[in-house]
């Protein structure tokens, strides 16, 4: 599992797979000022990251991939 | 290369064959909705095999042809020329592709682009609406734009990026590399189809820069579809056009990509107030540019630089100045304009003519096809124009050259070695002039060398430098160097022209480029008469042999009569190596019959209610086309047989003790020359006793032979005609047809079959057939004073019978031979011929032992004579309706050998 939910935290472990993205969305339905943890993120699935877009989350710990992190900011700072 | 793909490319080419011709007809009838489904169907068919194997770029133009055939055939779409030129230059698109898969096994990546702007242009034709519904891909309101993309950089959110990453982007540029800009806007249903448009996005090479943005707005959470992909990936990138096509080589027509002139990467950025007062610096500037003191400049930029806040606008387009001048590359209207923009703070407006002269646009030529042309064509003026056509790296080193013979002349010292100095610089702007195919120029540089070797002195090189490389001397000599430069022909120019004039042209029309396939398809009546010559050749190699026994024994002379012989031998090597050929011109492997069977006894056996593995073996084995062709049916009813007699159900089988799944075995092998096919199921068998009692209730065996014939004779018993051994007719077996057929079939073309059963074990069936019809063996036998051809494979001895060992019986005759009462008939008797069976000196009489069925018959002949290859002509006209007889040969001494038939006579 790519995804680990907290109690408001999020976690992200090496690749979160496509399947992974509904229950992401589930869980970000049901919460406000949802934190996300991407530290050690190596990949996620498109899917996940335009939920994580719409949703908003605070973004806790961005991914220690560099390249992965330019990605994710362009992304995930301008909204 | 693997038979699939052989296969496919052969028939792809049919195909595309077929989709000219039909186009072609359909010019003249374009109403014929036959001749419409026609090609729909053949579109389609070829995009379905197309979609086997990894080839996207060919699936989706065809995909977007058979679109357009479908629009067409329900009258979305009006046929027209323009609609059948799109459709032909796609054809030959695929044309081409299957050429490079048949040379490389493999496509490469460049077609990526040529395959979209062909699906492009097989779109456009199909109305808007159903457009959309077919292609989802395109977005409509960026297609217009495309035409004009040399420009489009204008319009890009270039100045989101930061300028640091311009700034490096700039530096790669001038290194000669070309920047893109990206814009991949994946498919909404892409996720269904199993990509992760983000993994494919964060492989792109070379990446200089990245955001992702969402199409648009959100919906609320509580609303969105995580599955439906919103997103659009842009990035800058110095990548080659080549390796992002092939990076998107899936998608291609989900990507844009506009290449990047560095200019447009220069846009100054920041707070646009305060900082010190600038007039003072621009007044300087410009005068240090008009004196051409460059250094000067970067000393004062530089100071400026530290008096001013970075976050400024005026610092940004400050630092900006400071990049171009330290790099050094661009020709001094730039210089003029970024100084200009210090004094106005408006973000430098660059002409598209920059644009398009600066180098990285230039060496494009992909990037805008319209353009190309109009821009070749203006190269071509002068020899500085020439440069257009470099790449990059090319244009940067012609003008070093260039630069360092400039500089090499000018040296105003006056050596002893001055002349080869000018010698040396002359052979180097040679071949400049060389690399740029400006061979004109190269008379009036050996006249400028002349004149420089005797002044002794690099003026005259100079001066003619300053002519034939004008823009290299902006730099010292200011925007008079731009006026110099040819003028960059308006690139909207193309893009206005109507399209399919200029369609995309990709040098492979059918006149270019003949493909030379290796397989040829010929009528099999050529192979025919090629096989007719062949055996009359081997007629008249066999008259050889008798005309070295005439010369021997009429002229007496011996001499000649080996050469003769000799000769013969090597004819005959010839001829037989030729036979040889051409036959394996006719050979066809045995899974052409055999690649049916899988579907055939999948579908057999879930109708039955069995499961049943089916292994065919030896697929290769070849033999001639109308063995294999004649081989079809049989094996379809033996197969039926296995399947409805011999297998059973996997109750019964597992009651049986045996696995569930049943194993029906095709195996075919070759054996000398016959190829033997067996067909093996390890099933029930068959039960000898239930065989005899069903044969006898039916009459086909008395009862003598019911109490006398073997379990294997009676097994044999199935392939009388009209036996049946199941109780119950169904649609597969049971009329009493099958193994009767079957025999028939098989001895048609000189085969036999043979059953073996073992009860509850199994039954096989063995066929053995020749591998070529061509050539008979047979043997001679002389009766009456006539040669008659007995075919080999009945033969089973020849034997003395001395006349007191024939008893009669009744009125038959009979001898005892290998202690079987073998049955006797003259042969002379069964041919109407009125003479008795001559005896040799010994009084023995020649009897023929042949095989009929399961039965020897000896047949009373007069002599025998040697056994021959030969080619039968079947009887032909009004001697076919005689049965007695299979066929004539030509014999080598001219006269004719008829070769009997002897079920018939007997």
């Amino acid at each position: 599992m790519g995804i680990e939910f907290k109690k408001n935290l999020v976690v992200f472990h090496d690749v979160a797979s496509v399947e992974d993205a509904e229950v992401l969305l589930e869980w970000l339905q049901g919460k406000t000022g949802a934190k996300a943890d991407l530290s050690a993120c190596t990949h996620l699935h498109c899917a996940n990251l335009q939920v994580l877009m719409a949703a908003k989350p605070s973004i806790q710990a961005w991914p220690a991939d560099a390249p992965l992190r330019a990605w994710l900011e362009s992304a995930l700072v301008a909204v | 290369m693997n038979p699939l793909l052989e296969q496919f490319l052969s028939e792809a080419r049919d195909f595309l064959q077929g989709i000219g011709e039909t186009l072609m007809q359909l010019e003249n009838a374009p109403d014929d909705a036959d001749l419409m489904n026609e090609l729909f169907r053949l579109v389609h068919t070829l995009k379905g095999n197309s979609g086997l194997f990894d080839v996207p770029e060919m699936t989706r133009v065809l995909h977007a042809g058979e679109d357009l055939m479908d629009a067409v055939r329900n009258r979305r779409a009006v046929y027209s020329r323009s609609l059948a030129d799109a459709l032909l230059e796609a054809m030959d698109f695929v044309g081409m592709l299957c050429d490079e898969l048949e040379a490389d096994g493999r496509l490469s990546a460049a077609h990526g682009g040529s395959s979209a702007r062909l699906v492009e242009a097989l779109r456009k034709p199909i109305p808007a609406d159903d457009n959309r519904v077919a292609a989802p891909e395109p977005e409509p309101e960026l297609a217009p734009a495309r035409p004009t993309s040399t420009l489009d950089s204008a319009d890009l959110p270039l100045d989101g990026i930061p300028e640091a990453v311009r700034m490096q982007a700039y530096r790669r540029s001038c290194g000669g590399e070309c920047l893109f800009w990206l814009d991949y806007r994946p498919d909404e249903q892409s996720f269904y189809q199993g990509e992760d448009p983000f993994f494919l996005a964060r492989q792109t090479p070379e990446l200089l820069w990245c955001g992702i943005q969402a199409r648009e707005p959100w919906p609320p959470l509580a609303e969105l579809d995580a599955y439906c992909c919103m997103l659009s990936f842009q990035g800058l990138t110095a990548a080659s056009r080549a390796d992002l096509e092939e990076q998107y080589r899936y998608v291609i027509d989900q990507v844009r990509l506009t290449a990047i002139p560095r200019l447009a990467l220069v846009i100054p950025g920041g707070d646009p107030n305060g900082g010190p007062v600038y007039e003072d610096f621009v007044a300087d500037a410009r005068a240090l540019l008009r004196a051409g003191d460059l250094a000067g400049l970067v000393r004062n930029v530089s100071s400026m630089l530290e008096l001013s806040g970075p976050d400024l606008w005026i610092a940004s387009a400050l630092r900006w100045l400071q990049l171009v001048l330290e790099i050094g590359q661009e020709e001094g209207a730039v210089l003029d304009a970024l100084v200009d923009c210090l004094e106005s703070l408006a973000p430098p407006r660059w002409e598209a003519s920059e644009l398009a002269a600066a180098p990285s646009a230039a060496s494009e030529p992909t990037s805008d096809r319209q353009d190309d042309a109009p821009r070749a064509e203006h190269g071509r003026e002068a020899p500085g124009g020439e440069r257009d056509a470099l790449s990059p790296l090319e244009a940067d080193t012609l003008t070093a050259v260039v630069a360092a013979q400039r500089e090499v002349l000018a040296l105003s010292d006056a050596p002893a070695w001055l002349p080869g100095r000018i010698k040396a610089a002359a052979e180097a702007l040679a071949g400049c002039l060389r690399a740029v195919d400006a061979m004109a120029s190269l008379q009036s540089l050996e006249v400028a060398t002349a004149s420089a070797l005797e002044a002794r002195s690099g003026a005259p090189l100079l001066a003619w430098i300053e002519a034939c490389f004008p823009a290299d001397a902006s730099i010292e000599r200011g925007p008079v160097g731009l006026a110099a430069e040819p003028e960059s022909p308006p690139p909207r120019a193309g893009a206005q022209r109507p399209v399919g004039e200029d369609e995309i042209k990709f040098g492979r029309r059918a006149e270019d480029a003949i493909a030379a396939p290796k397989s040829l398809k010929v009528d099999q009546v050529k192979i025919d008469r090629l096989m007719d010559l062949i055996g009359e050749m081997v007629v008249a190699k066999n008259a050889l042999p008798y005309l070295a026994g005439r010369a021997e024994a009429v002229f007496g002379v011996r001499e000649l009569s080996r050469d003769i012989k000799g000769h013969y031998g090597v004819i005959n090597r010839i001829v037989e190596e030729m036979q040889g050929a051409i036959m394996q011109v006719r050979m066809m492997p045995v899974s052409f019959v055999f690649q049916r069977f899988p579907r055939l006894v999948r579908d057999i056996s879930r109708k039955l209610g069995k499961e049943v593995e089916l292994i065919l073996e030896g697929g290769d084995t070849e033999a001639d086309k109308t063995i294999i062709e004649a081989l079809g049916d049989p094996l379809v009813h033996i197969v039926r047989n296995s399947l409805d007699h011999g297998i059973e159900s996997p109750g019964q089988r597992r009651a049986a003790g045996k696995a569930a799944t049943g194993t029906l075995r095709l195996r075919a092998t070759q054996e000398s020359d016959r190829v033997v096919i067996e067909i093996a199921d390890d099933g029930k068998g068959i039960d000898p006793d239930v065989i005899k009692r069903k044969a006898y209730a039916k009459g086909l065996i008395d009862e003598t032979v019911l109490e006398q014939i073997s379990d294997q004779e009676a097994v044999n018993l199935v392939f009388a005609a009209g036996f049946s051994t199941t109780e119950v007719i169904s649609d597969l077996s049971g009329r009493g047809v099958g193994m009767d057929v079957v025999r028939t079939a098989v001895e048609k073309v000189n085969g036999s079959v043979a059953l073996t059963s073992r009860k509850g074990q199994g039954s096989q069936v063995r066929l053995s057939l020749p591998l070529s019809m061509a050539v008979t063996n047979v043997m001679i036998v002389v009766s009456d004073g006539q040669r008659f051809g007995v075919p080999m494979d009945r033969v089973v001895e020849t034997v003395r019978v001395p006349r007191a060992a024939i008893r009669v019986i009744k009125h038959s005759q009979a001898a005892v031979l290998r202690g079987r009462i073998v049955p006797l008939k003259s042969l002379n008797e069964l041919l109407g011929l009125a003479a008795q069976p001559k005896s040799n000196d010994d009084d023995e009489l020649a009897v023929l032992v042949v095989r009929l069925g399961d039965e020897s018959l000896g047949l009373l002949v007069d002599d025998f004579s040697e056994t021959l290859d030969i080619i039968l002509k079947p009887m032909a006209g009004v001697l076919a309706g005689l049965p007695a007889y299979a066929g004539s040969a030509l014999m080598g001494d001219g006269s004719v050998l008829v070769v009997l038939n002897l079920k018939e006579i007997l």
